[in-house]
Order: C-alpha cells, then structure tokens, then sequence
C-alpha cells in the first residue's frame, strides 16, 4: 500500500506527503443551525492537524465529515483521490482506511479487549484469525494493554480504554486517525497515558486529525493547527505561530481563554 | 382422574403435537422477527417501510384470521402443505410481528456510539447488526421474548381448529367421549400447559442470568 | 311465498330459500296449546308459568340448524322441532330463547342451566346419557362421506385408510372414521369449513350425517357428490337435565304426538326435505329410564 509507506516516511516534515484528506467547500446543516461554512482543509500523508475552537465551533462534526458518519449538504470530501461515496459497500471500503477514536471511547461492550481489536480485520479486511490475534496483541502490547486483553472493556480505567480504542482503529491499518475528542472524557489522571501514545504515533509518522482542548499535545505534536469558530475555519498556522500570535481577534480571544486558566 | 390417566397415551401425543407445532413457530418467528427488525432498522427506507407494515397489519389481526388466511387463501393460489405445516406458517408469521417489535426495541437500548465504531471500521450495515448490535440487543429482549414464546406456546391451541389434533383438539376429542369427566379433562390439559409454560419460562430465566452476567 | 315459484331453478336456490321461508312461525304445525296443564313443581309447569324456555340449537348447519346473519332465531329441522315442543308448553314460537351451542358445550350448558333444552344434531350415545338426559330419538341418519365428484378413488368408508378427512371437531363422525377406518382427521370448526377444505384439496373427503351432506352437494352440484351408504347411525335427541323422568315422558309423548298428527313430517319437508334429502320414517323413541 502506497499510503502506508507515505507513512513510513520523513515525520517532521509537514505538508511534505500528498494530499491524503482534502474537504472543499463543505457545508452542513443541522436544522437551521449552520455547522460548517465553506469549509477548506487539507491534511497531508504523515502530518498531524490538531483542530482547535470553542465548543459549538463545528469542530466535532468536521471531524465526523471525514469518515461520512456525518452526511453534508454541498462541497466535496476525498480520501487520497477518492470522493466519499453515498451509504453502501464503498464507503464501507474508504471508511475501513479511517480510523476514528471517539471520546466516549465506544468499544464493543459485549467483546473482550483483544476481541475489540481483530473484528475488524477479520470481518472487514478478511484476515484469518490467527493473524489477527497475533497483531492484535502486539498493538495492544505497543498500548500497553497487553495483560488486560482477555477483559471486558467495562473491568478497563477509562485510559486504558481509550487506549484500546486507539489499538482498534491501528488494527485496520488505517491511512489517516480522527481523534474527536479522545480525553474529554477521562479523569484529568488518566489524559497524559493516553496523550503519550498519541504522541508516539505522531512520531511514528501517522497521519491524524485531532480534535482537542489539550494545548500542550498541540505544541508538542502537531505539524499545524486549525482554528474554528461559527463553523468556519478561523485561521491555520504551525502551533508556534499560532498560540504566540494569533492572527484573527476570535483566535486571540480563544487563546486568552484558555491560557488563563 | 382416572380418565386422565387411562387417555394419558392419547394426551401426551396431544402435546407432542403441540410441540412440534411450538418449535416450528419459533423458529420461524424468530428468523422472520430479525429479518423484519433489521429492516425496521436499516437505513433504507423501503426496507423499513415494509418492516413497518408488516408488523402493524399482523400485529392487529386476529391470530384466528391469520389461521383463516394461511389454511384458506394459500390452497386457492396452488399452495398446499399439511395442516401442521400451515399451522407452523399461521402462528410463526403472526409471532414474528412481535419477535420484530422486541428486537426493534432492544436494539434502541444499544447506544448509538456502538453502530458509530463499527461502521467508523469500515462495517457494513449488516455486519454493524449481526456482530456488534444484535448480540447486545438480546439481553434486553431476553425477558419480553420469553412472554412471546409463551404466548405462542398457548397460541398454538388455535390449530384445533384448523385440521391440527394437538393438545386442544385431544381435550375436544375426550370431552366427547368422556363428556362426565370433561372437568377433569379440562383441568388435566391446562395442567400440560402450565408445565410447558413453566419449562419455557425457566429456560428464559436461565438465558437471563447467563447473559446478565457479560453486562 | 318466492320459495314456491322458484323451486324450479334446482336444488340450491330452493335449499337456501327454504331456509328462509321456514323461519316465520306461523306454520300450521306449530299451534300453540294455550289451556296446557301440568303437575306442580314439574319443569313442564314451570316452563309454562314462565312463559319462555331457553333452547340450546346449532347456528351454523344448513337444514338442521342455521342462523342467518342478521335474523333473530335459528331456522331449520332442529328449531321447528323445538317449536313443536315449546307449543305443547304453552310458549310462543317468538317466546323462544335461542342459545347457540356447539358440540363442545351442549353438556356443560344443560347442567349449569345456560339452556333448558338442547336440539342440535345431538346424537344419543351411552357417554352423553351419563350426564344429562336425553329424548327421543326424533330423527334418525347416517354418517356418509362428501367426495370431490372426479374424485374415483372413494367410494365408501373402507377407501378411507390413510385419507384426510375432515368434519367439526369434537364430533362422533371424526371418531368413527379414525377408529374404524384409519382415515387421518382433521378437525375443523364448522362444517363449511371443511367443505371449503374439500373444494380446495385440502382434504379427501369430509365426513357426517348424510342430511348436512346432501345440503352441500345441492350448493355444489358440479363439485361434490355424496358416496357410499350409510355406515353409523345417528340418532337425534332433545337434550334435558339429567334425572328429570317427568320431562323425558313429556318429551317423548310430544315426539310420539307429532309423528302422529304429522306436524313431524310437515318439520321436516320445510326444512331438510327441500334440500331433496329423502322423508324418513317416524323412528321409535326410547323409553324413558
């Protein structure tokens, strides 16, 4: 696969890959809410997007865009070249080269830890079960979650779960992750073990899309952020850049918030 | 209670006959009721109209007119199977309105980020339903399905009129020979009833206690 | 009356306008003793006082018994015979209260008094005569088979061995044919049922009284026809309380009384004698105890 070796390529180098993720003029409705406003946005093989904004910015739902769990109303999303089709096998087929972690972590209550992580290779990429295990309890080994694969994701700490979910979405060898939100949801203990993973994929030359409040992964991992506000992107620039001088009033605005507390 | 006793042969194929017709309806029951509720939750809209349709017309008709249906009107279009089989047809479509209703119910008990994760791994709609909805949808239809059973159990009694000897129509053939024990031949056959309902209840009580635990 | 300048067309218009024609209760036959005395304390007397008595009948037999949708009382053979009886009690033909009953219920509701009598083909059997009373016979047939008329292959009982053959549940005809015959029942409710049945192929033959028979072979005249001779007999009884001898004796006497003053026979050509069902000879009545 020529997206996984995109990968495998120069990290640090931002916008270096192909356009891998390219949204052109999305916008989407709910009711009369307008949640996202022409929205333009590329991601690049091997870069990684921390999307920022206050809540009720559009954030989540552009993140839920990208693998069309959210529908939208005009524009075009492609994934490297391939505009995302209607509800069928083929958007089965592109969502299966998106990973997505959620912030409700949404692991499959009734499958173990490692069950969580060989069902979709088996069912949707076909690989025999053997293989499958085997990988599975590397990925989890790599998240440190190898001793609690026979669990049930309910005997799991919030972190070690989310963790789990990031072994799942790897387990499909996806060309790009979505975080939406992943530590939102986890007592302030348990952000970092699940930050520091992240960080390690980023290293590692993931592509990935990150929804978060978490300022200090932002400057340490990103190739780039993504201000929204209104559903509309605000401004876009390295992390440096971007929280020691932002552009827009709106992203100072934001940043005072935030680096105040 | 002699008469009972002395007919113990002839009640006991009675609810032979019962079973089979019992087994035969769940089954069918419970592969027309998922059918119908994946279709009821599918993203198709045709698909969910159909489901809805046939749940709220067989689920408002009489089981006696679905008798009526089955045994009358599929002999006029060529169809002709055994009493039993029909009987089998009648109380297994008219179940299955219910069997829909139940798995409908239970699958809106499965949050929505469970579908959400699957269909994020690139899951069709069907394998979304049978591997990860489905399975966790069972649990909470697990007590309502056991009322279901139950009532088909006794529902198969209709069959007494439509051709079917089973344990109702064996009550029906004593009560005319032995028309001076009909109160005891009454209370014996309810009797039959009350222990099949009682083993179909324990069945469900155990399957609940085994599928709790996972929770 | 239309009945008598149709009879022409054939059988069936005049089986179902017969049916109608017969319902009024003004027949002749049926004059109502007004002057009836009976001893004290019997039920006669206080059937009399009362003024109105409650008949048990079939709703659903053609000839026999059959309630027409909307009608207010049961017409056929069994009614008419009823209204003969009520006459000599003193009682009105629209005094009448009709109660339907089926093979199932006819016992239960003689001994819990939801009926006073029961007319309703309702065969004499040892079994019956253990829990409630029973008159007569007033008429008295045989059980035959209805066969699809292309249909070679039966041609009496003995054909039956492995046939389905349907008749209403909880009947004595089903019971002889399994047990004598070898023939796989199936039981339906109403005998409409089972000539449906029959029509559509459902089943080989269907099994009962010649005299309901011949009612659907006159519906059916393509169709259906009737075969074999008549291999039980069965023979109608009024159904009564067990134990009431004094009623039995009055029971009889107003059969023996009709069979003479042919009220009996004028019954009977109304009814099933339209449907070309042959006039039986009066039958001897059983006696009482």
């Amino acid at each position: 696969m020529e997206g996984a070796q995109a990968q495998q390529g120069d990290p640090a180098a931002s916008g270096a890959g192909r356009p891998l993720v390219v949204l052109d003029k999305v916008n989407k409705h709910f009711g009369d809410l307008h949640v996202l406003r022409d929205v333009d946005l590329t991601v690049h093989a091997g870069e990684v997007v921390v999307v920022l904004g206050p809540s009720g910015s559009g954030k989540s739902t552009l993140c839920r865009t990208i693998n069309r769990l959210e529908s939208i109303d005009s524009g075009t999303i492609t994934l490297d070249g391939q505009p995302l089709a209607a509800e069928g096998k083929a958007l089965a087929r592109l969502r299966s080269e998106v990973g997505m972690v959620f912030q409700a972590f949404n692991l499959f209550a009734h499958k173990t830890v490692l069950e969580n992580v060989t069902l979709g290779p088996i069912k949707v990429r076909g690989l025999d079960k053997a293989a499958a295990v085997k990988r599975g309890r590397e990925l989890l080994d790599r998240v440190g979650i190898g001793e609690q694969a026979d669990k049930l994701p309910a005997q799991l700490s919030g972190g070690q779960q989310q963790r789990v979910a990031i072994a799942r979405a790897l387990a499909m060898d996806p060309k790009v992750i979505l975080f939406d939100e992943p530590t939102s949801a986890l007592d302030p203990e348990m952000i970092n073990e699940v930050l520091e993973v992240m960080i390690q994929l980023a290293r590692d030359g993931m592509t990935m899309v990150v929804i978060t409040h978490e300022m200090g992964f932002a400057r340490r991992a990103a190739n780039r952020v993504v201000f929204m506000d209104l559903g509309e992107i605000v401004e876009q620039a390295d992390p440096e850049t971007f929280f020691s001088s932002p552009q827009s009033e709106r992203g100072k605005d934001f940043l005072s918030k935030i680096l105040s507390h | 209670m002699e008469i009972l006793l002395d007919n113990i042969g002839k009640i006991l194929e009675g609810f032979q006959v019962t079973l089979i017709l019992f087994a035969g309806g769940t089954v069918l029951a419970l592969v027309v009721g998922t059918v119908l509720a994946s279709m009821r939750v599918s993203p198709v809209p045709p698909l969910r109209l159909v489901g809805a349709t046939y749940v709220n017309v067989v689920r408002n008709t009489p089981l006696v007119l679905i008798f009526i249906i089955v045994v009358f009107a599929l002999p006029e279009l060529g169809i002709q199977f055994s009493f039993r089989l029909f009987a089998i047809l009648a109380v297994g479509a008219y179940t299955a309105a219910f069997v829909t209703e139940a798995l409908r119910s239970g699958v809106n008990t499965v949050q929505a980020g469970q579908a959400e994760a699957a269909r994020a791994l690139g899951m069709t709609f069907g394998q979304t339903l049978s591997h990860v909805i489905m399975p966790q949808a069972a649990r909470s239809v697990i007590p309502p399905m056991g009322s279901i059973l139950i009532a088909l159990l006794k529902n198969t009694s209709v069959a007494a009129g439509f051709g079917v000897i089973e344990a109702t129509g064996t009550l029906r053939e004593l009560g005319r020979d032995f028309p001076q024990a009909l109160y005891w031949l009454f209370f014996g056959i309810a009797l039959g009833y009350v222990v099949l309902v009682l083993l179909v209840s324990a069945v469900f009580r155990q399957l609940e206690r085994r599928l709790v635990v996972v929770r | 009356m239309s009945a008598r300048r149709l009879r022409g067309l054939g059988a069936a218009a005049a089986l179902a306008l017969a049916l109608t024609a017969c319902g009024g209760g003004d027949d002749a036959a049926t004059e109502v003793v007004t002057d009836a005395k009976f001893p004290a304390g019997s039920s006669m007397a206080k059937f009399n006082e009362a003024g109105t008595i409650k008949i048990g009948t079939k709703f659903d037999q053609p000839g026999i018994g059959a309630k027409k949708p909307g009608a207010d009382a049961p017409e056929g053979f069994d009614p008419e015979m009823a209204k003969i009886v009520a006459a000599k009690l003193g009682i009105e033909p629209d005094k009448i209260k009709w109660v339907e009953t089926v093979s199932d219920n006819r016992e239960p509701f003689l001994q819990n008094g939801t009926v006073d009598l029961v007319f309703a083909s309702y065969s004499i059997t040892d079994e019956r005569r253990q829990v409630v009373g029973q008159a007569g016979p007033y008429y008295v047939t045989g059980q035959q088979l209805l066969v699809a008329k292309d249909d070679d292959s039966i041609k009496g009982p003995d054909d039956l061995e492995g046939k389905k053959v349907c008749s209403v549940e909880g009947s004595t005809s089903i019971k002889t044919v399994e047990e004598e015959y070898g023939a796989n029942p199936a039981p339906f409710a109403t005998y409409s049922e089972c000539v449906q049945q029959l029509l559509s192929g459902s089943v080989d033959a269907v099994t009962t009284d010649g005299a309901i028979l011949l009612g659907y072979t006159a519906e059916n005249p393509d169709k259906l026809k009737v075969v074999g001779d008549a291999f039980s007999e069965e023979r109608y009884g009024i159904g009564f309380k067990k134990d009431d001898t004094k009623l039995c004796n009055f029971l009889n006497e107003t059969l023996e009384a009709s069979f003479e003053d042919g009220s009996w026979q004028e019954a009977f050509d109304q009814t099933l004698g339209e449907a070309g069902v042959e006039a039986p000879e009066a039958p001897t009545v059983d006696p009482c105890e």
